[in-house]
């Protein structure tokens, strides 16, 4: 009952016109910008930061909720064409979603995956309205050894968990730890390596390593090692609605992948990844069109499309309610709330009750606009899709270098932001992910915070990490999902 | 093994790092009040873990090359050889606006960055892109500048869009 007018004093705040105008802006830019080939949710939400930087908090955040739904929408439009996953979680969708377009299918491909988005963004968002008051309250016993040892497994799950290689999930894990360091340290005001440069002074920041790592680093990948490949665009002909049929087919997936999709998302071993994989097999194995699968079988489309936004929707439980980000987006949300001087988690709910609840509101009038907005539209996002390559990387990074040049005015964040660029440029073509260093740098500060509160409270006894149940196993669960794999790979060896 | 140079650079450079951080940290202070602990224990065991991370690295580089990466050959990747050119371009663009954007302000570096990396594609229309780019930035100007009151650097445009420069 407490939610329900919770949530109806949010419906006030989202409902005004003007905050409804940033909504619908925020969706409208998001849909543009993800559609770009090459440019996944994560860039998107960096580069339309700067959007936001003269707007009052909560205008900005529905904005950004706008951004975050419309990026996921234009991304999957992006895969379906052009057969070109914009992130890892896309991977599963361009399996069927670019064989029905090559089978001039590609308008209910399209149709299956936004009104799939809309149920399953909008079921994800019911499920975020009851759970995260639930985990708030578990959260407000919590102190700083339980947030302390809650950050180290989402380092370890990020970084160790999901992706080919734990070492290599390490690795970035670790550099964004490192940038992390870069600035005034919060509890004493000592500067750490900052090497006298005055720009370093306020750390490192997350957009500026975001558009480096993404816009910059795909933009040198593409220029040297694919530039003169060329796409393949696929034509939107036909109908772009569903048949019944098609209907018959995308219903029961959209409803299982949003249930599969938002527990993954919203436990700190997030990721959208697993769960569209998931949603593909499972699909795979139910349909009665399994001949299709490979040649384009919808159900293939809707599953892992409804399991993504879920998924996304599920990652925003864990950002609200306990301030942990389990995804490159989130922790790039998490961000914007900081350029506020925002903190979520459990007293976020109870000092800003109107911005978050007002947040939770516009979510589920988010997923409105997008379905009213895109489907319509898709002729003009199709034409996004035509850019000529030489422009369209350009275009990018004007927009790339404008958000962090934006931040004190000085060409200091350029060359770190081309510095970046160097760095995702290599990470891209040797295989390293690029998520855990953005998580690392985000999450670091926070979680040596926590640390250093937990030994003050102890007085410097260490033990308090493990005589603290909640703490200790969730210590232990992190050093099994890096420990745990290794070990495997030796017992199967015998 | 032809993937193994590139790998080893990397796995180097993680560890340089590491070592790195290790020898920085040992400059900082280490007084802590309460927590016993002060601002160098965290990049102390950041430090330390980007020396294990490294060798580690090092180690799969040597035993067999990094574990559970596609074939490094352009072909099994989707690619071509490496186009020194192209990333050429890309740096020039970049360093330009650089330079240009404090003096000749955020349209006129934005216009020459999208020419630089256009060519670095392979476009040879340059006068077309600097337009393009040019009609781009201006819009991008006026949008943040006019309507969502961010500052941007008019630079030498400053008089012809009647806003104040920084």
């Amino acid at each position: 009952m407490e939610t329900l007018t919770a949530l109806l004093t949010g419906f006030s705040v989202a409902l005004k016109p003007i905050n409804l105008l940033w909504g619908f802006i925020g969706v409208t830019m998001g849909t543009f910008v993800g559609v770009l080939p090459g440019v996944g949710p994560a860039l998107t939400v960096a580069m339309l930061l700067p959007l936001t930087i003269k707007l009052d908090p909560t205008g900005a955040l529905i904005m950004f909720a706008g951004i975050y739904y419309g990026a996921m929408f234009g991304g999957s439009t992006t895969t379906i064409l052009l057969n070109a996953p914009g992130e890892s979680a896309s991977i599963a969708t361009a399996l069927e979603g670019s064989r029905m377009a090559k089978a001039g299918r590609a308008g209910p491909a399209l149709a299956t995956s936004a009104i799939g988005s809309f149920v399953a963004g909008t079921i994800a968002t019911v499920l975020l309205t009851l759970v995260a008051p639930l985990i708030v309250e578990a959260a407000l016993a919590f102190g700083p050894a339980e947030y302390f040892a809650l950050m180290v497994f989402a380092f370890t799950t990020v970084s160790a968990v999901l992706g080919a290689s734990t070492v290599r999930g390490l690795a970035a894990l670790f550099i964004g730890l490192f940038l992390g360091l870069v600035g005034i340290d919060s509890q004493t005001g000592q500067a750490r390596f900052t090497f006298g440069v005055p720009e370093l002074l306020d750390g490192i920041d997350v957009v500026v390593l975001a558009v480096g790592l993404f816009a910059v680093g795909e933009t040198l990948y593409v220029a040297a090692y694919t530039s003169r490949m060329s796409d393949k665009l696929e034509a939107l002909k036909g109908s772009i609605w569903m048949s019944i049929e098609d209907w018959k087919r995308s219903v029961p997936p959209w409803l299982r992948a949003t249930f599969i999709g938002f527990p993954f998302g919203s436990i700190p071993a997030g990721g959208a990844e697993i769960p569209t994989f998931l949603s593909y097999a499972l699909e795979k194995k139910l349909s009665r069109h399994a001949e299709e699968f490979g040649k384009g079988a919808i159900e293939g489309v809707a599953g892992p499309e409804a399991a993504n936004n879920a998924a996304a929707t599920g990652a925003l439980v864990p950002l609200l309610s306990l301030g942990i980000p389990t995804s490159a987006t989130a922790a790039i949300l998490l961000s914007a709330f900081q350029n506020y001087g925002l903190q979520p988690g459990p007293l976020l709910f109870q000092t800003q009750p109107e911005l978050v609840w007002g947040l939770i509101a516009s979510m589920y009038i988010g997923n409105v606009i997008l379905l009213i907005l895109n489907l319509p539209l898709i002729g003009i996002w199709v034409k996004v899709l035509a850019i000529p390559r030489e422009l369209l990387y350009g275009g990018i990074l004007v927009f790339a270098t404008l958000g962090a040049y934006s931040l004190h005015q000085s060409w200091v964040d350029l060359l770190t932001l081309y510095v970046f660029g160097l760095l995702g440029f290599a990470m891209r073509r040797w295989d390293i992910p690029v998520a855990p260093a953005i998580i690392g740098l985000i999450l670091g500060p926070l979680a040596e915070t926590q640390f250093r509160r937990a030994l003050a409270i102890s007085e410097g006894d260490p033990s308090v990490f493990f005589t603290h149940p909640i703490s200790a196993t969730l210590l232990a669960l992190a050093a099994a999902a890096v420990i745990g794999p290794w070990l495997w790979r030796r017992l199967k060896r015998g | 093994m032809r993937r193994s140079a590139a790998e080893i650079a990397l796995s180097a450079g993680v560890l340089v790092l590491g070592i790195g951080v290790v020898i920085g940290t040992a400059l900082l202070p280490s007084e802590g009040g309460y927590a016993r602990i002060g601002p160098n224990f965290v990049p102390g065991v950041v430090g330390v873990g980007l020396i294990v991370v490294g060798v580690w690295l090092l180690y799969e580089v040597f035993t067999g090359g990094w574990r559970d990466r596609e074939d490094d050959s352009p072909e099994a990747r989707g690619e071509h050889a490496f186009d020194v050119g192209a990333f050429v371009w890309v740096t020039t663009g970049l360093f330009a606006h650089m330079i240009l954007i404090g003096t000749a302000g955020f349209v006129i570096a934005g216009a020459v960055l999208l020419m630089c990396v256009a060519c670095g594609f392979g476009s040879r229309r340059w006068l077309r892109d600097l337009v393009i780019g040019f009609v781009l930035a201006l819009g991008a100007f006026l949008f943040f500048v006019k309507f969502l009151n961010v500052n941007l650097p008019g630079g030498w445009l400053t008089p012809l869009l009647g806003v104040a420069g920084t």
